[in-house]
């Protein structure tokens, strides 16, 4: 326990110094934000650059705020977790590369307190910036476009946040995994988009998947999603998360030999 | 009225910008070298919005 904590502070000074402690949350405040404002003067915007011929009326439905917050979300689905995987994708691979591996591995070290210092700084700051943003979006959407339901918006948070956290757990398992960190934002990125996709092509066929939070987050602004299949999906994504980070340990003790001087 | 407010609404967006390319700029200051020359860098942080600070934290610090 002592060592995760020297570890952990280890972690923390390095996220305070290469600034993912600010950039991160950066990023997804800026696309809470820009989202409601963009949706909100859509047709404005549309009239200073869209050089639409004279006299031509659009008709744009307002959004509900609800639909706001769901838009937020394929933000952070798309650009959001490009950024975590290119934030993260270096954080035991380029560990090795840069010889600060080294160091560590030349000491007493246990794999299971390195490991999971590293998933915890990776996750606490995943999910800063995921609430940040949202609640940023939350403000300007309230601003513009009229109020959300708040247990609505913590419980649309909350299921959010458990599919971040596994995607944060893939990152750092590959990163673990590869020689180096592309080749580690590549196998994440691979296997995020490919699961979405038989997902998406083949996902009728069961309710209980990880990759369902998103519309599961996404159903609680309506009339909410089936709670069984809620409970065993979430259920099922904190096992795969658990399964992960075991087999993230092991990984990272097996290839520290790996290790270049 | 419309333009005023939309710039207050930016407000926070521009502060946010501003934040992250002073950040990046005094990273650049600091660092003994990175990927790529540094003049180059430094162009890419002033220039290009938002994008160009995260570019340099991700591509151009050499943490990897």
């Amino acid at each position: 326990m002592n060592q995760f904590g020297v570890l952990l502070k280890k972690e923390w000074r390095e996220n305070l110094r290469n600034y993912k402690l600010f950039w991160i949350p950066a990023v997804f405040i800026l696309l809470g934000i820009t989202e409601p404002v963009s949706n909100y003067f859509l047709p404005q915007i549309l009239d200073s650059v869209g050089n639409l011929p004279e006299g031509t009326i659009m008709e744009f439905p307002v959004p509900e705020p609800e639909q706001v917050m769901v838009a937020i979300m394929g933000q952070y689905q798309l650009l959001g977790l490009l950024v975590l995987v290119l934030a993260y994708m270096g954080t035991i691979a380029g560990e090795r590369k840069s010889g600060t591996a080294t160091l560590l591995y030349a000491r007493p070290l246990s794999f299971k307190a390195y490991f999971m210092s590293k998933w915890m700084m990776a996750s606490i700051i995943a999910l800063l910036s995921v609430w940040l943003g949202f609640l940023a979006g939350y403000y300007y959407t309230y601003l513009l476009f009229g109020s959300i339901d708040l247990m609505d918006l913590i419980r649309f948070g909350f299921t959010y946040s458990f599919w971040i956290l596994l995607v944060v757990t893939v990152v750092l398992v590959a990163s673990a995994l590869m020689p180096n960190a592309g080749l580690a934002a590549a196998v994440s990125l691979g296997v995020i988009v490919i699961s979405q996709l038989v997902d998406g092509l083949l996902g009728a066929y069961w309710p209980v998947s990880p990759l369902k939070l998103t519309a599961y987050a996404a159903a609680w602004f309506e009339n909410g999603p089936d709670l069984a299949d809620f409970w065993w999906t979430a259920g099922t994504t904190v096992l795969l998360i658990a399964l992960l980070l075991v087999l993230g340990i092991y990984i990272s003790s097996r290839k520290a030999a790996s290790t270049k001087i | 009225m419309e333009e005023s407010k939309l710039l207050l609404l930016l407000l926070p967006v521009l502060l946010i910008q501003l934040g992250l390319m002073i950040f990046a700029l005094i990273d650049l200051i600091k660092i003994p070298y990175t990927n790529g020359p540094k003049w180059m860098w430094g162009v890419i942080i002033v220039v290009v919005n938002i994008i160009g600070p995260i570019l340099y934290f991700v591509v151009g610090r050499r943490n990897y």
